[in-house]
């Protein structure tokens, strides 16, 4: 009847206090990759999550292969239509095999026992339509890669027979090969007929995969159209809903003297043997690929991991670190990579959070540590200005808020105190293109102050724009110095996939 | 907005407190007696032991972990102090002592959970049995005898537990003064905030420079204090020592603060909770007593309505949690 694999028109979505979704349309084809595109927090997810019937639309109209649904959507009935979800953190049971997760909730039973033999067979045989040979279906899936074990959900989809399926940021913790194998499975899929929503914030790989694009804003649609009808400035225009014409703004600031040196440093088998300096007014940027050491590299250096060898030296001293609380106190922090792990207590307020690693400036002279509140007020304050948080009050929970919001109270609880060395792993991983460029500001804005910037990032348009000189890790082991100025992306990626020991 | 949020905060706590009114009304109607000018200052002062543990299980709680020694402890303590004072130890003396053997479990169990990372669970079951027999071979297996009625030993039992300001008997007072310290610990001081963060968000915490092995050996030595002083309650109030003293006192201790609002995953919850979980506690044990419930029955009711409330809780706080996302 309909040409469109599924239609959604009119979808209206009120969470107290939130209108999520309003008046948001959204037509997908059988065969096709869309692009789902649009800051955190324009209802994407929400949009989506209506889609697999884990919420209820208030209003609007859903229309599945010709069929329209009445009433609301369960996430069964949904299943029952083939639509499926990959989320961007993989609910996976670590501990289960690949092939038990497959059939996870849909067991196969001989005899009244798990018929375990045909469910590796029908296992192994899903992997192999998918072009993956290679993978035992008794592997534990917390021993995959995380790009193995997204394939192993992508296996898992099709088995349920989906004809639809959306992915939320799938790239986001892939490694480059990674991503370039699920890319080839997203057109295998497309190939097969399948309908493919792909949201994404790296917008410079859309070009490989996406034939559609639908563009929200504010839970509003913006637009839609064939992919090749737009250019990259005018997608960004539409998710923003201004030009942003400098996405990496770079300014120049003189190179003053060394502040952080970083000697024949060894941690595990990740981080052999790193050399590295940070000098006043410059950004050094850390590229690679993901898995090559540089996020152990720093925690190694910030105390969070132990050090084999190595010395750190700060202004001229060398410094003993061996816990992180040793590396604030002496002037070296890190805004971790993970936040919802590492980076934030997403229970407690976001007052509580930007104190947390402040609390001995806060405390200072007080009775028995105690807090004062006036200090404590003023910091919160300076933060939340000085990067745009937006947030109904500094007493609500961390965790509640988006994730560009959530990057900033973890970068605003660095900026409370004065460091030396500011040490940014993948600091706009999974966000908006607005929060990215207010933090690329605080960057160049801590560069100015003299503070040494260390920025950890697996985008390379992002290291190559706001860096002013990029070291190139592979396998633990620095194998490239480059200026960003006159580089190129294939000279750092022949730097990064210097395998082995004749790197040297 | 302003009260909003000061609703939305306490929310658990405020029905917990709510739960002691409607329980008070109930065994009002019930017997005429319970809120009498003889029943209810008892009845307060019952409340303390619970009280005690429950801030000590309490704090634990919100570090993510669990203290499952409290019970022990408080034997230990209530059988320390008695056994000294029997031999002739002054009772200042025997307090300082018997302190410092329970301040030492919480130190161990700091150790055990904080360095060496056992699960709480199994650290302090370790623990737990271990002050269990502390507890039974002090005095070589007996309970003690009374500890006498010299002027220390009188001025002791007065202090924690038969001596009255007005109305007020002196055990309410000297757990109202270790509630406050505590709750001032947890809400205006930086190990305060440091409890939180842990149990909120352990790797995040230690990554913004929390100490996280001080800050759990704190929690538990926090424990073991509270512990220690509801063993001396409850030795004022036998005059002696008891090898069975403070039997499932952990479990008490996990009750008083999950009724009051305290999550046991950790992060969240707040101590003026923990006076309306102990005494949801002591008013059915009392309350039921006095109407006559048999004790096997009273057991049950009891264990019905803790499970209730933790679950009607569990529920309002799911119902605003999907409410509540974008």
């Amino acid at each position: 009847m309909s040409e469109y694999a599924v239609t959604m028109e009119h979808i209206t979505k009120t969470f107290p206090g939130v209108k999520a979704l309003d008046d948001v349309q959204l037509h997908l084809r059988s065969g096709e990759v869309m692009a789902l595109l649009g800051e955190n927090g324009a209802g994407k997810s929400t949009l989506m999550k209506i889609l697999s019937g884990v919420y209820t639309r208030d209003s609007g109209d859903i229309t599945v292969f010709g069929k329209k649904i009445e009433g609301d959507l369960n996430t069964k009935q949904a299943q029952d239509l083939g639509i499926a979800i990959i989320h961007q953190e993989l609910n996976m049971c670590q501990h289960l095999t690949v092939a038990n997760n497959m059939f996870l909730g849909r067991e196969l039973v001989k005899n009244g026992r798990l018929d375990t033999k045909e469910m590796n067979r029908q296992a192994v045989e899903q992997l192999a339509k998918l072009g993956i040979h290679d993978l035992d279906p008794d592997a534990k899936v917390g021993d995959l890669t995380v790009g193995r074990q997204q394939m192993v959900e992508i296996a898992k989809a099709l088995l349920i027979n989906a004809k639809i399926l959306v992915m939320d940021e799938p790239s986001s913790a892939l490694s480059n090969a990674e991503i370039t194998e699920m890319f080839r499975i997203v057109r295998e899929l497309r190939a097969m007929g399948t309908a493919i929503v792909y949201i994404s914030h790296r917008l410079q790989e859309l070009h490989h995969i996406v034939d559609a694009v639908t563009i929200m804003r504010d839970g509003k649609y913006i637009t839609e159209g064939r992919f090749e009808d737009f250019t990259m400035e005018q997608i960004i225009a539409n998710m923003v809903g201004r030009e942003i014409t400098n996405q990496f703004p770079r300014d120049k600031v003189e190179k003053g003297k060394e502040i952080l040196e970083v000697r024949h440093l060894n941690a595990g088998r990740m981080v052999r043997d790193v050399s590295f300096e940070v000098y006043e007014g410059e950004v050094l940027g850390f590229s690679g690929l993901v898995g090559a050491g540089r996020t152990e590299t720093m925690r190694a250096v910030f105390g969070a991991d132990a050090k084999d060898s190595g010395e750190i030296v700060l202004d001229g001293k060398t410094l003993v670190i061996k816990s992180p609380e040793d590396a604030i106190r002496q002037g070296i922090v890190l805004a971790p990579e993970d936040r919802k792990r590492e980076g934030l207590c997403t229970k407690l307020s976001i007052r509580n959070n930007i104190a947390l690693p402040n609390l001995d400036i806060i405390c200072k002279g007080g009775f028995l540590g105690t807090i004062n509140r006036k200090v404590e007020d003023d910091m919160v304050e300076k933060g939340k200005n000085s990067l745009t948080i937006k947030m109904a009050g500094p007493e609500i929970e961390a965790g509640s808020l988006s994730g560009g919001n959530q990057q900033k109270v973890v970068v605003a609880k660095w900026l409370a105190r004065q460091s030396r060395v500011i040490i940014f792993d993948e600091p706009t991983r999974g966000i908006d293109v607005a929060a990215k460029v207010e933090i690329y500001e605080i960057i160049n804005e801590l560069k100015k102050e003299g503070v040494g910037v260390v920025i950890v990032s697996s985008e390379m348009p992002e290291v190559m724009g706001i860096s002013d000189r990029i070291l190139v890790m592979c396998n633990g082991r620095v194998t490239g110095e480059v200026d960003p100025r006159n580089t190129t992306e294939e000279e750092i990626m022949t730097y990064a996939t210097q395998f082995g020991d004749n790197a040297e | 907005m302003k009260k909003n949020s000061f609703v939305s905060k306490y929310a658990s706590v405020l029905t917990a407190f709510g739960g002691v009114i409607i329980l008070m009304i109930i065994f009002t109607i019930m017997n005429k007696n319970f809120i009498s000018g003889s029943n209810l200052p008892k009845l307060i002062r019952s409340i303390c032991p619970y009280l005690l543990v429950g801030i000590g299980q309490g704090i634990v709680c919100i570090t993510g972990n669990i203290d499952l020694s409290i019970g022990s402890v408080l034997g230990m303590s209530a059988m320390i102090s008695a056994t000294l004072i029997c031999n002739g130890v002054n009772v200042i003396l025997a307090v300082i002592i018997d302190l410092i053997a329970c301040l030492a479990v919480g130190c161990v169990n700091g150790v055990l959970v904080g360095k060496f990372k056992l699960p709480p669970f199994i650290g302090t079951l370790g623990t737990m049995t271990i002050c269990r027999g502390l507890a039974e071979i002090v005095n070589g297996n007996y309970n003690t005898g009374d500890i006498g009625n010299g002027k220390l030993q009188t001025g002791f039992r007065d202090l924690f537990y038969y001596g009255k300001v007005g109305p007020v008997y002196f055990g309410v007072i000297v757990a109202l003064i270790v509630w406050f310290c505590f709750n001032y610990m947890m809400n205006y001081t930086r190990t305060g905030r440091h409890i939180y963060a842990i149990g909120s968000n352990v790797d995040a915490a230690r990554l913004s420079g929390v100490n996280v092995f001080k800050t759990t050996t704190v929690a538990y030595l926090v424990s073991a204090f509270c512990s220690f002083m509801a063993g001396l309650v409850t030795m004022a109030a036998a005059g002696m020592g008891s090898m069975q003293a403070g039997l499932s006192y952990e479990m008490y201790g996990v009750a008083a603060a999950v009724i009051g609002g305290i999550s046991t995953l950790g992060g969240s919850g707040y101590l003026i909770g923990v006076i309306a979980g102990a005494s949801v506690w002591a008013i059915l044990q009392n309350g039921l007593t006095l109407a006559n419930v048999p004790v096997a029955m009273r057991n049950i009711i009891i264990g019905l309505i803790v499970v209730a409330c933790v679950l009607i809780d569990i529920m309002r706080r799911s119902g605003i949690k999907i409410g509540g996302k974008k």
